[in-house]
């Protein structure tokens, strides 16, 4: 009988060194592994900036997507991101994440690039980029389980904490198949809050709710911002939500940042617009323009708009009164966060499409 | 690491498809196991004590054959007469009867081509590894945790590998309980005799088979491979399952073919992926060796690998 046979020995060889290489394979990814949690680079007051994005251009072959943008985020709150469909909201904010690489600039995460420092920089993000699509075949929690391995430090009492706090305890053991929309986005919401982010990104995040989902997630969203000091970035078509959501919104066109503006500084101009709802428009427009010659008008369905100075009004009133023309009212038009879209879009006037309806 | 082959793993195991593979598998064991039990009770083997003669016989013949051979000159042909007759030549020197019943030992060794359907599951789980990510959208949630892309990327394919391996263990184990109860373990179990470098070695069973397993799974392996690198690279599980499955089972008769013809056969992927024919048989390009063929097969393992992991890492996610 022979004492070892070849076979076995030589295989055995063979499986040996395929043995030690992938041990070393093993051995490389582990090393690598050691992930900081503790973000102690971000300063802790409140308006100190956690998102910088700075002269980003993204270049697909010879086209230009996006066109140098630079904007910051602060700490605590609510940042919305407009534009028309195809003008780079979503390429940007892919960027942001590193799902998409950048051709030329930088996006730092509470100091950290997204390009040079990816794992550090995105640990501080929790995101949903368009739709939040989870694993169907699997339940809610095992989703949100998925997730938090890949996440240092989450254990258990997070995920529980986040299904509470998006109200689903109810449904988290069922298969994701089964839910609705609304619930696939509270999911989506309790996916990106596992990790106690300090950056949250949110791509139409109100899509799929019920008015009532709409205003708790809003309410969410601002108490997420406040209280635990989180920079919010959201994208929405839905103007009139940003407009009770946000902060600040910039406003995206054709890859560039055209405008940044504070939602609640409307006040900037010293002249409003002002709509008088009068009998006799005829009257009311020879008054104006041989009285107030110096002033802006319109007519409008049932009267008359002004851009006048708060001071005028009370003139106008005497004026008009005094020849006999009934007032039933006088009201300031606010711009909405519509009109100063399209106004920065568009560059349409907000007097002309002062009542601006969307069908 | 451990958890992203974790969520792997879940997400493999989790979805109906992958567990009835597997019951398919034991099913189709089931299904061999019943034939030939059938078989095997009716027409047991007649106890032949006259198989010293026959051999001798059998060893006549083939020497004549083998003059006859040389002249012509085929070297497989040749080799394939001699192994025969020195396997001949040792069962009688050292009388090791050619009757044996059927036993476990043979139901496990037949059950080694089951190997290809192992291989079959392997490559559509590998196809749709990445692809599924992309196809579902989760790709998006998947790539912006803080663990690099190369990572995600072994984790995948190594859960590919634990899953070709729990395929071949239930084949095994599943078969060698089968063959235990429909055909019983034999009191001593037989010897595999190997005809290597012009001598006959006798060799237990049980190293055999599970050599024999793993050589075999090698071929699985590696079109596994190719079909996650064409899932990372386009995006699409119908074209890594299609052209993995149709290679798998014409790439070695395409590479037979062209071995006819031309020497630079060699180093085609499907030449080197049976490391069997070094040890049973005669390789399929004359001057290959085994040390060539694991050379050959650690490059494209390494080809596939770069070409994965380049554009997956590079891509930009518009899923």
């Amino acid at each position: 009988m022979p004492p070892a046979s070849p076979l076995s020995w030589k295989a055995g060889r063979t499986f040996m060194f395929l043995y030690l290489l992938a041990c070393v394979f093993w051995i490389y990814s582990g090393c690598s592994e050691g992930i900081c949690s503790g973000c102690t680079e971000c300063g802790e007051s409140p308006m100190s900036i956690a998102v910088e994005i700075h002269n980003v251009t993204k270049r697909i072959k010879d086209k230009t997507i996006i066109d140098k943008i630079s904007f910051e985020v602060y700490r605590g709150e609510v940042f919305g991101f407009l534009g028309p469909n195809g003008a780079g909201k979503t390429t940007t904010i892919r960027m942001m994440v590193g799902l998409m690489s950048i051709t030329e600039g930088d996006i730092k995460i509470c100091g950290k690039s997204i390009k040079h420092d990816f794992e550090e920089a995105v640990s501080r993000v929790g995101a949903i980029v368009e739709n939040p699509e989870m694993y169907q075949f699997l339940s809610g929690y095992d989703n949100l389980l998925h997730f938090a391995r890949m996440s240092p430090g989450v254990n258990k009492e997070k995920i529980a904490e986040a299904v509470e706090l998006v109200g689903l305890t109810d449904r988290i053991k069922d298969r994701v198949k089964t839910y609705s929309l609304g619930m696939r986005q509270r999911l989506g919401l309790a996916q990106c809050l596992l990790h106690d982010p300090e950056v949250l990104i949110l791509d139409e995040p109100t899509n799929g709710f019920d008015p009532a989902g709409i205003r708790e997630i809003r309410d969410h969203i601002r108490m997420l911002a406040k209280k635990k000091n989180m920079a919010v970035i959201v994208s929405s078509h839905l103007l009139s939500e940003m407009e009770m959501m946000c902060d600040r919104f910039g406003i995206i066109q054709k890859g560039k940042l055209i405008d940044i503006q504070s939602v609640h500084d409307s006040a900037t101009d010293s002249e409003k617009v002002y709509e008088f709802d009068i009998d006799s428009v005829e009257k009311a427009s020879l008054i104006l323009k041989t009285a107030f010659p110096h002033l802006e008008w319109k007519n409008a369905e049932n009267g008359i708009f002004v851009r006048a100075a708060r001071e005028d009004i009370p003139l106008l009133v005497k004026r008009f009164s005094g020849e006999d023309i009934n007032i039933f009212g006088v009201k300031e038009v606010t711009k909405t966060l519509e009109e100063r879209f399209l106004e920065a879009t568009n560059g349409r006037g907000a007097l002309k499409n002062a009542r601006f309806d969307p069908q | 690491m451990p958890g992203l082959i974790r969520n792997e793993l879940m997400k493999i195991f989790k979805r109906p498809g992958s567990l009835i593979m597997i019951a398919i598998l034991i099913l189709l064991v089931t299904v061999a196991g019943t034939f030939i039990g059938i078989q095997a009770s009716k027409g047991a083997v007649p106890d032949n004590s006259e198989w010293r003669h026959g051999l001798e016989m059998e060893n006549n013949r083939l020497k004549r054959q083998l003059e006859d051979t040389k002249e012509f000159g085929n070297e497989r042909d040749i080799y394939y007469i001699e192994q025969q007759i020195a396997i001949n030549e040792y069962r009688l020197k050292h009388d090791i009867s050619i009757n044996k019943d059927y036993s476990m030992w043979d139901f496990v060794n037949g059950n080694l081509p089951f190997i290809d359907v192992a291989g079959m599951f392997t490559i559509i789980i590998a196809a749709g590894i990445v692809a599924g990510e992309f196809n579902w959208g989760t790709i998006k949630l998947l790539l912006i945790r803080p663990r690099s892309r190369s990572k995600i990327l072994m984790a995948k394919y190594l859960s590919v590998l634990i899953f070709a391996l729990v395929n071949l263990v239930v084949l095994l184990v599943f078969s060698t309980i089968l063959g235990a109860l429909l055909f019983g373990v034999p009191e001593e179990a037989p010897v595999h005799l190997l005809y290597y470098n012009g001598k006959v070695i006798e060799q237990s069973m049980p190293v055999y088979l599970l050599v024999s397993y793993l050589l075999y799974s090698i071929h699985m392996i590696m079109l596994a491979t190719m079909s996650f690198m064409i899932s990372a690279i386009f995006r699409s599980s119908s074209i890594a399952i299609g052209v993995s499955l149709f290679l798998m089972f014409t790439g070695v008769q395409i590479t037979d073919l062209l071995a006819e013809k031309y020497d630079w056969a060699k180093y085609s992927l499907f030449a080197n992926t049976n490391l069997i024919q070094y040890f049973e048989g005669y390789p399929m390009v004359e001057g290959m060796t085994l040390p060539f063929s694991v050379i050959m097969l650690l490059i494209y393992f390494g080809l596939f690998q770069f070409l994965a992991h380049y554009i997956f890492r590079k891509r930009d996610i518009t899923a």
